[in-house]
């Protein structure tokens, strides 16, 4: 589903030239749940970005379903980003000043969805991840594991081919990290493609499959059989 | 994305910082709302002196007579001006004449008892009233039967009545002396439709027929002409002037007032002066427009995370210059609707206050709507061209 070839990203700063990516190749297939694992600064998350179409390589091809997307215009993008793709990140980047259902309804709202069927959608979506009984709430009223459902229930709304998540544990405690990775676990066997970045190898134990990136070239990539148990 | 939805966000988000869009809108409710109350009492007061210079469109115009160019300042140069009975008699067989409305004055003392109040006395006929409309407060008022009758009778401004008789005394009835000749007092007279700044004058209303008794003649100083239609009032304006000037032995000339040069002259003068004023409320509106831009600038920079958040959800560039250009257009109509209900109320107040008519148009208010609107697109294309630029990366890193 998702073929990366040749890609390299280089920032230009002044005369120096810096590679955050080096010659990356990268498949992944349907419903594979993988994570991306490295040290700050190993370009890790420059990867995230450009898998989740909001950065651009500067060489090389991104075929999403066989259509090369890196080459695509900023529209484009816009909308592979809307409906291909559910964000799911650290710092959960809910509006305020929305409730959890108007929080969740906004992909809909740029996919010309109606009003209706928006907020049918969004609390088929509460309910999957548990929070049907707080779809009126304001984010400032959850707790941050609630918060972070109510940005997965965001992420899967439009039904996206894959799931990218950046470090979605990292501002929880560890009882609400557990949930929501179990939460990703069941997504995972109802068929869902996850892609995750994290650097903790516990988070990362729950996914199949483990990319360890550094100095922008992945150095490791082997698959899990189980998941270990915590 | 919907025009709809992106309007129902735009007015979503402006709620919620009610009192920062309240501010903000403040410029631009000021701005409009002065363009709305100056255009209208200008508007107002315009026709106002319009038809008070133009004889209340009844079709009346002022003879005067004006004295050669050395002799202006000289007060003695207007003593001799005087219509005689045949000189009245003559403009009221002109074909293009309705009626002659000539009255004489002097002012003078009214005496009652041991009180003296100066007062013009002027002396006329039942046409006086067609040049201004009186009501009599108490009595009545004088009508041709006095003047026919040569009776020795007197109507009182209020302020004389004021100055001559105490508080409880009854004037209709007593005797006033003016020149030392006694007259009755009929009745007390106010003058309608008087305009807010034209000030009371005291005044003594008596009989034409009894002026020879003060003065010894029987020639009137005021002439007013009536014309038979608009249409007329140019012919007759002619006719009376050439025959008055043909007639005349005086050095000056007699004239008429040109109602359309003095219509011309009002309306420039309230033209600029609304010009003037509209200028200024035009520049704080543009001073409003800026206050808009520095808001939606600070919005901008304040809600970075939730545009780079949105633009990770999938709006386009488009989706985001719109929504922020909505915001601010929106804070601007919102404003310009405001200020047009704010300046409408103050218009209104004012001409109720003058007994003006009410004149906010239709024009001027669409193009208070319109002129916001454009404020709020000129001045919120740059911040929400700045939103829109923004790296969804970059901005999702945002502090």
């Amino acid at each position: 589903m998702i073929h990366l070839k040749n890609l390299d990203k280089q920032y230009k700063n002044g005369d120096q030239t810096l590679h955050v990516l080096n010659d990356i190749h990268l498949k992944i297939e349907e419903n594979e749940f993988v994570a991306i694992m490295g040290p700050s600064g190993s370009g890790k998350s420059t990867l995230m970005n450009m898998i989740g179409c909001l950065d651009q390589p500067t060489s090389g091809e991104y075929l999403l379903h066989g259509t090369d997307v890196a080459s695509q215009p900023e529209k484009e993008l816009a909308k592979v980003r809307n409906a291909q793709i559910g964000f799911v990140f650290q710092q959960f980047h809910l509006l305020p000043k929305l409730s959890a259902m108007m929080n969740v309804e906004l992909p809909l709202i740029y996919g010309g969805v109606k009003k209706k069927e928006r907020r049918e959608r969004a609390r088929i979506a509460l309910e999957k991840v548990g929070l049907e009984d707080r779809v009126n709430h304001l984010p400032n009223q959850l707790s941050g594991g609630q918060k972070q459902r109510v940005a997965i229930a965001r992420a899967l709304i439009n039904e996206p081919s894959l799931i990218l998540a950046d470090e979605p544990t990292g501002a929880l405690d560890s009882k609400s990290g557990t949930q929501i990775m179990e939460l990703f676990t069941q997504l995972h066997h109802e068929g869902a493609t996850l892609i995750m970045v994290t650097h903790e190898q516990e988070v990362a134990d729950y996914a199949k499959r483990i990319v360890t990136v550094r100095d922008g070239e992945i150095i490791k990539d082997r698959g899990q059989e189980h998941v270990v148990p915590r | 994305m919907s025009f709809l939805d992106s309007v129902k966000m735009a007015l979503r988000s402006l709620w919620s910082h009610r009192l920062r869009s309240m501010l903000t809108m403040l410029g631009i409710i000021i701005g409009v709302g002065s363009v709305i109350t100056v255009v209208a009492i200008g508007k107002g007061g315009e026709a106002v002196l319009t038809s008070q210079f133009a004889g209340g469109g009844n079709n009346t115009f002022e003879v005067y007579y004006m004295p050669p160019d050395e002799e202006l300042m000289d007060y003695d140069a207007y003593d001799d001006v005087a219509y005689t009975t045949e000189d009245l008699r003559a403009i009221q067989e002109m074909p293009s004449v309705n009626q002659v409305i000539a009255y004489a004055y002097d002012s003078t003392n009214v005496v009652y008892h041991q009180e003296a109040a100066g007062a013009q006395i002027l002396a006329i006929n039942e046409n006086y009233y067609d040049l201004n409309e009186f009501t009599a407060s108490s009595g009545r008022l004088l009508d041709n039967r006095d003047v026919d009758n040569g009776r020795r009778v007197v109507t009182l401004s209020t302020g004389v009545v004021e100055e001559l008789f105490a508080t409880d005394d009854e004037p209709v009835g007593q005797i006033v002396n003016i020149e030392g000749v006694p007259f009755e007092v009929i009745g007390v007279h106010e003058r309608e439709n008087q305009s807010f700044f034209a000030f009371q004058v005291d005044e003594v209303l008596l009989p034409q027929s009894s002026w020879p008794m003060l003065y010894g003649t029987d020639n009137m100083d005021m002439l007013n002409v009536q014309a038979n239609s608009a249409d007329d009032i140019q012919v007759a304006s002619h006719a009376v002037t050439n025959y008055l000037n043909d007639q005349s032995t005086l050095s000056g000339e007699y004239q008429v007032l040109n109602m359309e040069e003095i219509e011309q002259g009002i309306s420039q003068v309230t033209n600029v002066t609304t010009m003037i004023i509209g200028g200024v409320a035009g520049i704080s509106l543009l001073v409003g427009g800026i206050g808009v831009m520095n808001i939606m600038l600070v919005s901008v920079t304040e809600r970075t995370r939730e545009i780079g958040l949105r633009k990770s959800l999938g709006a386009t560039r488009g989706n985001i210059l719109l929504q922020f250009l909505i915001e601010s257009v929106t804070l601007t109509t919102i404003g310009g609707l405001i200020g047009i209900m704010l300046g409408a109320g103050v218009a209104n107040t004012v001409s109720l206050i003058a007994g003006w008519p009410f004149l906010v148009s239709i024009p001027v208010v669409l193009l208070g709507v319109g002129f916001s609107m454009f404020v709020g697109i000129v001045f919120g294309l740059l911040p929400a061209n700045k939103a829109a630029k923004l790296d969804p990366i970059e901005a999702l890193r945002h502090e």
